[in-house]
């Protein structure tokens, strides 16, 4: 009975030890001073995004002598919410979500963008089994009909907005795929291994992501092949609350504007920056390069 | 009708196989050997999980920050739970002669609740509250709650009722006959369900990490959909020992507990139990930074209009339909594997092989268990119903052998002893006696998992789960409500059926065994 009991509270002590660990590698700490917390829409592996935007935020801090935070947030709707309740301040948003977001947080603004995000492009894909032709012309998605077809994430820019978009100048509904509708395999990456395995056909993802597993040597080029790269678009970029200025002092905004745009590659720290996000440059980002989006996004159904 | 059914014998565990056989013939014809490589990359990097130090913090911290959430959200739905569930039972009502009305009312609005997966919760939570760790504690702790209530006031009501009538005709007061005849009768049900239900909180936080809370799911998931498999190894193994330890935890706990005779025990125990889950609880509660204000955002309701747009958009019937469909054979996949595979292979050795299948099912959330499957089999409602299928089928076959083991086992050995096989003496000697508690059990877990086809998207925009994901990520609230309403209608269309079945398994069963209702 007593041993019972003393097994007992053993056995409760380990476990309570392990909250108490975790007290101490607190997480959670309120702020007393402000900090600026930064965050990014999830395309990419957990550890890469935490090397991606701990980096990023180490240098924002020495440019600009705020304390900064990286909150990670797992999915895109997510995203958007925790910038409309204020609790994030700097997004990396991908164009569809930065507008979703803009729209339910008044005031906020487009900040900057990468080189490569005025004219970003995504790409169709097929399982060389299919038998899918190259196309040349847009109206040769017609093509798609009838096959099993995957988009990334439902909230995806270049995963899925914009090739349903074009799908749809082709006449093809979504309706028109295998089985009714077609997946959304929750990401660029599952999209391409889902292709390259012939589970579906076609699947249209990010540019950029085809391309660095291209060079990364992790595409199977026998299995899987580009049909189609889809006319440019504005995609990704860095939005912000209206309050900074109140909050960090005039001109802050502007002051992390400037601090973006003047990241090169001389400097060691901002040159590893600059490559994980796949780009040459920061340059600066405006509300209205992104009204087609948002009448896309109407279109489809993605903005109410 | 329903009621007619012989529930009891144990050739009924095996009838929900029946949903096996179009889940093969599809499947069959789907698959393909295309993703072979990529399969082999995830599971030969089981043996070579990513210890980069940046991984390994992150994955250690996030199990940290799960394990607050679930014990928080779990300790909350325990004393909501028996609270309500106390109130919502018959017994209740008749003891205290309440009109029959209050209850029914009560009943049918804790289906809400409960027809809502955590993860729909917490995107709810997290458009009024903000990014807080409250969002996530609430998330697991509402739908927790009401499911507890279901379960107690079952049990509740599977109590003998005469004793209550002979002391209230013996003139004593109506609250004192209530505790004294529950009291004892509910701290087993408690220690035995409540600890069964913390395993699930886990695995609901787990998946919560979605909400950006840093929960080892948040871990997961990203190294799942951008195919590391290396990292996603690093996660599961720590997800896979906590687990493991804390089911066994829980297990010796309500092994001694079972041993504990005499109610002044069981009292000690439990009060013992109480005091030091609250103490970890407040613990917890510091170390999220509960304390930190809280800002509610005013959520604004569509317009009518909005609604009979979105029930005229959304093409319901189909909707439905391809959930109860996934749902039906996902359960039926869950319900009626364990016992077979426990009969095919009785021995010590062979069940020792399929617990640690069954642990490693239940560990890999339904969605990452999809995309794997995705990898070889093409899309189709058969896909979506086995990755939920055989994550449920993880817990049904814990359940199941954790009741065999705590039962008598005399009946088996005379059995065995006059000859018959290894496993027509487990049919005969153990399962029997299981069966009723088995499958009243299995009742709970359809509701899970036609809540759980929320989270199966990525096999081909089918079902309610789908459109709920599709409608939030649009934020499109009113589609939203019509969604969610529609689980609502399931969830309890899907209880008053179950419950016909339960009346008749209840009255076999539970008055003694208290197991895992």
């Amino acid at each position: 009975m007593t041993k019972t009991y003393i097994k007992a509270i053993i056995g409760s002590l380990v476990v309570a030890s392990f909250f108490l660990i975790r007290g101490i590698n607190n997480n959670w700490k309120a702020p007393s001073v402000e900090i600026l917390k930064i965050s990014a829409i999830p395309d990419q592996n957990p550890e890469r995004l935490n090397r991606m935007y701990k980096t990023l935020a180490s240098e924002l801090r020495k440019e600009l002598k705020v304390d900064i935070k990286y909150i990670p947030v797992t999915n895109y709707p997510a995203a958007v919410t925790a910038f409309k309740t204020k609790n994030l301040d700097l997004v990396w948003f991908g164009g569809l979500t930065g507008v979703q977001a803009r729209l339910q947080t008044p005031g906020a603004k487009a900040l900057v963008q990468r080189d490569i995000d005025s004219r970003f492009h995504s790409v169709f894909i097929a399982n060389k089994k299919s038998n899918l032709p190259v196309i040349k012309d847009k109206s040769g998605l017609k093509l798609l009909k009838g096959k099993r077809f995957t988009f990334g994430s439902e909230s995806s820019t270049s995963g899925r907005l914009m090739p349903q978009h074009f799908l749809k100048e082709a006449g093809v509904l979504i309706t028109d795929f295998k089985g009714g509708m077609p997946g959304f395999s929750g990401s660029h990456d599952a999209t391409l291994a889902l292709v390259e395995s012939g589970s579906y056909e076609v699947g249209a993802l990010n540019e950029q992501v085809w391309l660095s597993n291209l060079t990364a040597g992790k595409v199977d080029l026998t299995k899987v092949k580009v049909i189609w790269r889809t006319p440019p678009y504005f995609d990704y970029h860095w939005v912000v609350q209206s309050n900074l200025d109140s909050r960090f002092g005039d001109g802050f905004t502007k002051k992390l504007k400037n601090t973006f745009i003047s990241f090169n590659k001389k400097s060691d720290t901002q040159k590893k920056i600059l490559e994980m996000f796949g780009a040459e440059k920061f340059i600066p980002s405006y509300d209205y390069q992104y009204n087609d989006i948002e009448k896309i996004g109407r279109e489809i159904g993605k903005i109410r | 009708m329903l009621s007619k059914l012989n529930l009891n014998s144990p050739i009924a565990c095996f009838v929900p196989l029946v949903a096996v056989v179009p889940i093969i013939k599809n499947v069959s014809t789907d698959l393909h050997p295309g993703g072979l490589s990529t399969l082999y990359n995830f599971f030969s990097a089981a043996l070579f999980p990513s210890l980069n130090e940046v991984v390994l913090k992150n994955a250690i911290s996030g199990m940290q920050t799960t394990i607050c959430i679930a014990f928080v959200g779990w300790i909350i739905s325990i004393i909501n739970g028996l609270f309500l569930g106390i109130i919502c039972s018959n017994t209740f009502i008749k003891t205290f002669e309440n009109p029959k009305i209050i209850q029914k009312i009560l009943k049918g609005l804790l289906a809400i609740p409960r027809g809502i997966h955590e993860l729909i919760w917490g995107f709810f939570l997290l458009q009024i509250y903000g990014l807080t760790p409250w969002v996530a504690v609430l998330a697991i702790s509402i739908p927790y709650s009401s499911l507890m209530a279901r379960v107690i006031s079952d049990q509740v009501d599977s109590l003998n009722l005469k004793a209550i009538h002979a002391m209230k005709i013996s003139g004593i007061d109506s609250l004192k006959v209530f505790i004294t005849v529950l009291y004892p009768k509910l701290i087993p049900i408690i220690i035995t369900f409540g600890g069964y239900r913390l395993e699930c909180a886990l695995r609901g936080a787990t998946l919560l990490g979605v909400f950006g809370l840093g929960g080892i799911g948040t871990e997961l998931l990203l190294s799942i959909q951008s195919l590391q498999f290396r990292e996603v190894w690093t996660s599961l193994w720590i997800l896979g020992i906590v687990v493991f330890s804390l089911e066994k935890l829980i297990n010796q706990f309500q092994k001694r507990v079972a041993q504990v005779r005499s109610s002044r025990s069981y009292s000690i125990s439990f009060i013992f139990a109480i005091t030091l889950s609250s103490i970890i609880s407040i613990s917890c509660l510091n170390s999220i930074d509960i304390y930190s204000s809280i800002k509610t955002i005013p959520l604004i309701l569509p317009p009518i209009t909005e609604f009979i747009a979105a029930i005229t958009s959304l093409s319901l019937i189909k909707l439905i339909y391809e959930t109860i469909v996934m749902t039906i054979l996902a359960a039926g996949l869950a319900i009626g594997v364990p016992p077979l595979m426990a009969i095919l292979f009785p021995s010590k050795m062979g069940s020792n092989v399929i617990s640690i299948i069954w642990l490693i099912l239940r560990i890999i959330p339904a969605p990452l268990i999809a995309l794997l499957l995705l990898l070889s089999i093409n899309p189709s409602v058969s896909v979506a119903a086995l990755a939920l299928g055989l994550n449920n089928m993880g817990v049904m076959g814990k359940i199941l052998k954790e009741n065999i083991e705590r039962a008598d086992h005399s009946t088996y050995a005379a059995i065995k002893k006059i000859g018959c096989n290894e496993s027509i003496a487990w049919l005969y000697g153990k399962l029997s006696f299981q069966t009723a508690s088995y499958l009243a059990y299995s009742f709970y877990r359809v509701d899970v998992i036609l809540r759980e086809t929320a989270v199966i998207g990525i096999v081909g925009g089918i079902g309610l789960g789908w459109q709920l994901q599709e409608s939030l990520s649009s934020f499109a609230w009113a589609e939203v409500l019509v969604v969610v309403t529609s689980f609502v209608l399931l969830t309890v269309i899907g209880e008053l059926i179950s419950e016909k079945l339960k009346s008749n398994l209840i009255k076999h069963s539970l008055s003694a065994n208290i197991s895992y209702q």
